[in-house]
């Protein structure tokens, strides 16, 4: 009698394929869940490759404050200006100060005394940089032509990714950002917010006076969260090939690897994560306080070249930034993961970590 | 008819309290076997124990048997558990989760049989979250039931419940007998005790007080009446009142509750006491003792306290 009902229990494999087949069914269900791991990250890719889609910036708009009276300078000055793709602005004083005024004005010119004077606005710093920049060399050029010198010459600009990629544009930086996020936030989320909400509200304990092996619950949901990462990554890299033209310029099998070593390690963060926190909202913190630096702060939208010194040390160490620099250098440079030791020791350390922590402070109730 | 449960010295300490000190009991098969005792009496942590989900200090626990330590996934696969508050997936369906769980076991009963037993046909496809509590506990029940377990458990299986989900639960737990099915259940309910078990243990600081069938643990407090006088407001204090009577009289809450082995030679007693103490009651009431007197004489305290 023993014997039989031990061997009648069910087949675990077949357990398993069941579990994952309810996991997947489920998951489909939650609309948050579809729209945040599905949706989510080609609206980002459309939003902004469309938006920073020329590569560089829009144009720009110096605004002229008309002088009282226009000398033959101001006339060289402003065609000057305009050839060097600014577009000029004419306004009278009154008009001109009250668009300042309103903060749509990044860089304004206008004559003091005998010259003139650039004003820029502080909360456009970079454009207002750029505009000033434009108008510093206009200048020089109309100074020329008026004196008869021979003009300055322009150096001709190049636009060209780091590791001189073919699909240069701001959507080819964007994707692999957009999948290293889409797998901390698969290990953050899916992983462990799920892990404690379980936990709290009783079903792994309901689970456990059931005969299903925990292992075989436990490898449902990560094989279910496996594939939705392995769809996820599918659907956007079709999207940027059909939106943008943006193909993986490395080797496949090394990207697939990248993807698949990143998987593993966010996966165990989660768990390992899931371990310090019994109830959602202590997790929502903990989670929050993990998620949003490193989602602003490790390159997936942009790179922090201008940021502190200490600030880009302290993010580097951080799992995602070298992370997204290996997948970068693969998919948009064609290279392989040579001269990435040091990331791959940081992710490395964060893997182990990760993973020792999860397996020794996984607690079911 | 042999035991189907038995435990033996069980004992749980967690980090503040001594939750279980020292409990031991049998259930026959095909019995239905209560734990009562007010909130933190020990009754959830022992149903736990003996249910495998918390590992005790110490003590043995057999179910048909087997235990925990060689057989736990044979146990597993034989009993059926209600768990205080059952968690699932907000977005199953209850049709769904009965074919999910009975797909875990060995043997199981039909998805539609136990939509029928627990009522909730109507509701087979509608998802988890839009589920009322009644229906919610229902399906936790259907559940439990699902692989046709030897041995069923409840904890607190009517908490929350309207009276009428109560008797509706009542009747599943007596098909479950008729069945032949051993049922352990908890409850701080003495109106649900009486009604459905066959045995009980009354349960307090994680001590078993006394066990036997309803009737024998009344009879056992040797005063199966108790007079009782209601007043108009609240009631006044009975000191003077039971010295005059020459018996104890217990105020709790706005009654007085006089227990007494014979009402007959009482009453008129208690009338003329109260003629003479000039007592301004509003009604006087006989009734028999029921366990909730045998709570109190056992542990000083009501149940619901």
């Amino acid at each position: 009698m023993t014997e039989q009902a031990q061997a009648s229990l069910p087949n675990p494999l077949e357990l398993l394929w069941r579990q994952f087949r309810i996991e997947w069914r489920l998951y489909a269900r939650d609309r948050g869940a579809m729209f945040w791991t599905f949706l989510f990250p080609l609206l980002m890719l459309f939003g902004f490759g469309v938006i920073f889609r020329s590569g560089g910036p829009p144009a720009l708009t110096l605004v002229r404050v008309e002088p009282a009276q226009t000398s033959a300078r101001d006339a060289a000055f402003v065609k000057a200006l305009e050839e060097s793709h600014l577009k000029v602005l004419t306004l009278p004083a009154r008009e001109a100060e009250a668009r300042w005024q309103k903060g749509e004005t990044m860089a304004q010119i206008e004559s003091v005394g005998g010259g003139y004077r650039l004003r820029l606005n502080s909360y456009l710093i970079a454009q207002g940089q750029v505009a000033a920049q434009a108008a510093s060399q206009a200048f020089l050029i109309a100074q020329a032509r008026l004196n008869g010198a021979p003009e300055p010459e322009r150096i001709p600009v190049v636009i060209e990714s780091p590791g001189h990629a073919r699909s240069a544009s701001y959507a080819a930086f964007l994707v692999p950002g957009l999948i290293g996020l889409n797998l901390l936030s698969m290990g953050l989320f899916a992983v462990g917010m799920v892990t404690v909400a379980y936990r709290e509200k009783g079903k792994f304990r309901r689970l456990a006076v059931t005969p299903l092996p925990k292992w075989v619950f436990l490898l449902a949901q990560i094989l279910q969260r496996v594939t939705v990462v392995i769809l996820q990554t599918a659907l956007l890299l079709v999207a940027a090939w059909l939106a943008f033209g943006i193909v993986n310029q490395g080797s496949y099998p090394l990207f697939a690897a990248l993807v698949v070593f990143g998987t593993a390690t966010f996966l165990a963060m989660g768990f390992a994560l899931s371990s310090f926190a019994s109830t959602v909202e202590t997790y929502g913190a903990i989670s929050n306080l993990v998620f949003f630096p490193m989602m602003l702060l490790s390159g997936v939208y942009f790179r922090l070249d201008s940021a502190p010194q200490w600030m880009q040390t302290a993010v580097s160490v951080l799992p995602l930034s070298p992370y997204l620099r290996m997948l970068r250098s693969v998919f948009n440079d064609g290279a392989t993961l040579a001269g990435h030791a040091p990331g791959l020791v940081i992710l490395g350390v964060w893997a182990a970590l990760s993973f020792v922590l999860a397996v020794k402070r996984f607690r079911w109730v | 008819m042999p035991d189907q449960i038995v435990v033996r010295d069980l004992r749980k300490q967690f980090p503040k309290v001594l939750a279980v000190a020292g409990v031991d009991l049998a259930v026959a098969a095909g019995e239905v076997f209560g734990l009562l005792g007010p909130n933190g009496a020990g009754k959830t942590t022992t149903l736990e124990m003996i249910e495998g989900l918390t590992t005790p200090d110490a003590g043995e626990i057999t179910i048909s048997g087997l235990n925990w330590r060689q057989h736990s996934q044979q146990i597993r696969a034989r009993i059926g558990v209600q768990l205080q508050a059952t968690s699932l997936y907000n977005k199953i369906t209850p049709r769904e989760a009965l074919d999910l769980f009975g797909g875990y076991y060995p043997r199981r009963r039909a998805t539609e049989e136990l939509l029928e037993l627990v009522q909730l046909k109507d509701k087979a496809d509608a998802y988890h979250v839009t589920l009322s509590g009644g229906q919610a506990q229902r399906l936790a029940l259907a559940l439990a039931l699902v692989n046709d377990p030897d041995v069923v458990f409840l904890d607190e299986p009517t908490a929350g419940l309207d009276p009428q989900g109560r008797r509706s639960l009542w009747e599943v737990v007596r098909r479950m007998k008729a069945e032949g099915r051993t049922t352990m259940l908890t409850t701080h309910y003495m109106d649900e005790a009486e009604a459905l078990c066959d045995r009980l243990a009354i349960l307090d600081h994680g001590k078993i007080l006394r066990s036997g069938t309803p009737a024998e643990l009344i009879a056992g407090l040797g005063i199966p009446s108790v007079v009782e006088l209601t007043f108009e407001g609240r009631a006044p204090d009975p000191s003077a009142f039971a010295a005059r009577l020459g018996a104890a009289v217990e105020k709790r809450g706005d009654i007085w509750e006089i227990p007494t082995p014979d009402p007959r030679s009482l009453l008129p007693r208690v009338f003329t006491t109260i003629e003479s103490e000039r007592l301004d009651y509003n009604q006087v009431h006989v009734r028999r003792a029921t366990l909730e007197d045998v709570f109190l004489q056992l542990t000083g305290r009501s149940l619901r306290e």
